[in-house]
């Protein structure tokens, strides 16, 4: 499409009036391998549903002539690639963030980086994303970094995915080739949770079933990519969900005011409801909702207020509350898949804290058992992991703290480790297991040393090699003990 | 209880999160109180996330001496009033070396007296985080920014380097010689900020309203004569012009708009009729486009 053609289609949908739309907000991720053309299909999204300032579009014109990339095109993905290297090396680097609105609803566009490199900030923002749209370049398909991401936007919950097939314009809009594509994409995705699944073929460059619909493409009955985001449904919430507020702080002032301080998670709380301390088991009764603007009968997830209880729990930020009957675990052992961003590998020597919620808890011992395999999906057996790989492994804390499962509550059930040294957030994961009772069950738990684990790891030795397998044997039978029910713990000075 | 659409409702609460999140896990934060209407905002949820309580840090403001009278009367009321705890920190050194606006070059004395006074007072004070109102919808780069933004020893930002941040979970672990700059108001847009400043009815500096104002003209651009010091050009004599404020920064640098709107809601309409007709104002894009593709069809063929 040349530039003139153009400006005449932008007077297509009428520039949205803000504040009027009526579909709940929605967060969005683009992602995909490098070059299937992300920034480019948000940039078109953002040029034809009017996301664009003038002055914007006159620079983007400028600079895509200066450039001439497209030959007669627009780039528009210099809508999206602000960082000076980005433009330089005509790469996204780091995920952008845009906002835009059209009449029916208001869009949080999510950018991420395709290259193999830049997974970690691609893990980043699929993690804000309600749905993912990820895109496959028609004439190369499935690629290990679509699989990459598909695992990782599975990993941090999104649940509906849109698979854009980019460039048909490339392939002469071939319906059989789409198809092909189409039903690999459902063939692997089957590896993962999603709850839905769409698929368009679309044509960034030209536009074709972005926000116009493609003449190209008789064949295709469904909607264009912004009328499928305008109508589906942002992430629900369960009915019902337990309630939670993992507390932030202690707020203290005249009067004898104290209260706790934090954001409901999930759930709903009323003035007069009974209220536990998930780690102490303490229970309260919800005497007062404050907040700057007056006090509440109740609050509900993503309210971020103060709690006031009858009695004193004697509870600081790290604690969570919860309600009377669906608590918590109380946990010092937990499985978990994760994606590791650090480019130091996983060493199992190294000190790590388990951020989750508002707490955070030096990890004991950790270990790998698995990898996903990029190029079956697969999971194989594993004892370390590095960069950008997504593993799932066993984590001892040295102390309990309230966690809940992923698949049950997202944002108590998730956490990131962080490096104990250096601060650096080195992984990113969600909780597929806990149990309590293991550090804290005192002189009845059975602690496996190095002497009666002899017999067992005789054959090892004292490569890192021979280490970490023997710290995978110590995990295995300390899993098999205690889903015998014996408390156990893991002597790691070895 | 309060009118707040449930946007605005959730921009608020997870800008509270992260406020509290911060005033946990720093030892010492500072929130940079600029005045204007971003500053405001950021004020006005720094309270709502502590209430009851004092604010647990305190506020700092760089004052270049050359800001708008209006602005700096607006900061002590809102300190008193509030009964606040500001810290204001000038560069003594370059305003003894009379380092201005008008004798110097815009970014010579920007570096100068905003940002090395900014590098001195948060280094000063030991801050290990302070709390600003950007926004991602700012700027291009400013997209690309963590609400946690670290920063290596001398302030220094590496956008290659951003930590992961994931989901609601913010890691304020430092290392050595970090420091990091926290943006509550991330995902807040201009018009969210303006929507806000209506419906929580938060005063605002009257620089932002239209009013008869003593002003000059130079390159295309209004500036308001705010004091003496301001040097005037041979023939060059104040006007007086009903004018207002987009923005708030150095008088000397920063431009008025002729305008009507003398109250909240006129001042919103026209922000958001101003993007309107940016918008009807195509036809010039019409004619810039049209003529850059004829000149790429002439370099072309």
């Amino acid at each position: 499409m040349t530039l003139a053609a153009l400006s005449e289609e932008r007077s297509l949908r009428p520039a949205a009036q803000p504040g009027d739309t009526s579909e709940a907000m929605l967060r969005l991720l683009t992602c995909g391998s490098v070059d299937d053309g992300k920034s480019t299909l948000i940039g078109r999204l953002l040029w034809d549903a009017a996301g664009v300032t003038d002055d914007q579009r006159a620079q983007i014109m400028n600079a895509s002539h200066a450039r001439a990339v497209n030959g007669e095109r627009i780039d528009f993905s210099l809508l999206l690639d602000g960082l000076v290297a980005e433009r330089e090396q005509g790469i996204t680097i780091d995920i952008a963030w845009r906002y835009f609105e059209t009449e029916r609803r208001r869009f949080v566009i999510i950018d991420s980086p395709g290259h193999e490199q830049y997974t970690r900030n691609m893990a980043t923002g699929a993690s804000h994303a309600d749905i993912a749209i990820l895109l496959v370049d028609a004439r190369h398909g499935v690629k290990r970094q679509t699989r990459r991401h598909a695992a990782i936007c599975d990993l941090v919950g999104i649940k509906k995915v849109v698979l854009a097939v980019n460039k048909m314009d490339q392939i002469d809009w071939s319906e059989d080739r789409y198809r092909e594509i189409e039903i690999d994409f459902r063939s692997l995705a089957s590896n993962f949770s999603f709850a839905e699944i769409s698929s368009i073929p679309v044509a960034a460059l030209t536009g074709a079933n972005v926000v116009a619909r493609s003449d190209e493409m008789p064949w295709y009955g469904g909607p264009t990519l912004l009328e499928y985001l305008e109508s589906v449904e942002a992430k629900t919430e369960p009915v019902d969900a337990p309630f939670r507020l993992p507390v932030q702080m202690v707020l203290r002032a005249e009067n004898d005011f104290r209260g706790y301080a934090g954001t409901v998670t999930s759930g709903t709380i009323h003035v007069g409801d009974p209220v536990v301390d998930a780690r102490s088991g303490l229970g309260a009764t919800l005497q007062r909702i404050t907040t700057m603007d007056g006090d509440l009968e109740s609050a509900s997830t993503g309210d971020a207020v103060t709690l006031v209880l009858d009695t004193d729990l004697d509870i600081s930020r790290g604690a969570v509350l919860t309600e009377t009957q669906r608590r918590p675990t109380n946990a010092d052992v937990l499985e978990a898949r994760l994606v590791w961003m650090s480019e130091k590998p996983f060493d199992p020597e190294a000190g790590y804290l388990l951020r989750s919620a508002t707490d955070l808890t030096p990890v004991t011992s950790m270990s790998v058992s698995s990898l996903i395999d990029f190029e079956t999906l697969s999971s194989t057996q594993a004892h370390g992991c590095s960069m950008n790989d997504i593993a799932d492994c066993r984590i001892l804390l040295g102390r309990s703290t309230a966690l809940d499962l992923f698949s049950d509550l997202r944002l108590t059930g998730n956490f990131v480790l962080v490096n104990a040294l250096d601060g650096a957030t080195v992984a990113g994961g969600v909780i597929t297991w806990v149990q309590s009772g293991a550090a804290s069950a005192g002189e009845n738990v059975l602690v496996l040393d190095q002497a009666r684990l002899a017999g067992l790891c005789a054959d090892l030795g004292d490569t890192p090699e021979d280490k970490a397998e023997y710290e995978r044997r110590a995990q295995e039978v300390a899993i098999l003990l205690r889903s015998a029910g014996v408390p156990v713990l893991i002597e790691t000075d070895r | 209880m309060t009118a707040l659409t449930s946007h605005l409702k959730l921009l608020e609460a997870e800008s509270i999160h992260i406020f509290r999140e911060a005033a946990a896990q720093f030892r010492t934060p500072v929130l940079l109180y600029s005045i204007g209407k971003d500053s405001t905002v950021l004020l006005h949820l720094a309270r709502k996330a502590f209430w009851p309580a004092k604010l647990p840090f305190p506020l700092l403001h760089v004052d270049t001496t050359w800001k708008f009278r209006e602005m700096i009367v607006f900061r002590d009321r809102t300190v008193s009033e509030m009964g606040l705890d500001l810290i204001v920190h000038t560069n003594h050194d370059g305003a003894s070396k009379n380092i201005n606006p008008f004798d110097y070059a815009p970014s010579v004395y920007t570096d100068i007296m905003k940002t090395q006074a900014l590098r001195t007072a948060l280094d000063n004070g030991g801050f290990d985080a302070a709390f600003g109102g950007a926004r991602r919808d700012e700027e291009a780069s400013r997209a690309k920014e963590r609400v946690f933004s670290f920063r290596a020893s001398g302030h220094s930002w590496d956008p290659r380097l951003q930590r992961p941040e994931m989901w609601q979970l913010l890691n304020g672990r430092l290392g050595k010689d970090e420091t990091v700059r926290v943006f509550p108001m991330s995902n807040w847009t201009e018009a969210d900020i303006w929507r806000y400043i209506t419906l929580e009815n938060l005063e605002v500096v009257p620089l932002y309203f239209a009013e008869e104002r003593p002003t000059v003209e130079r390159d295309g651009q209004i500036l308001m004569v705010d004091d003496e010091r301001m040097p005037l050009k041979p023939g060059e004599q104040p006007v007086m012009r009903k004018v207002r404020f987009r923005t708030l920064g150095c008088y000397p640098l920063t431009a008025a708009i002729e305008s009507e709107a003398t109250d909240l809601e006129s001042v919103v309409a026209e922000t958001l009729d101003a993007r309107v007709s940016e918008r009807a104002g195509r036809l010039i894009d019409h004619d810039e486009a049209g003529a850059m593709e004829m000149k790429k069809r002439e370099g072309y063929f």
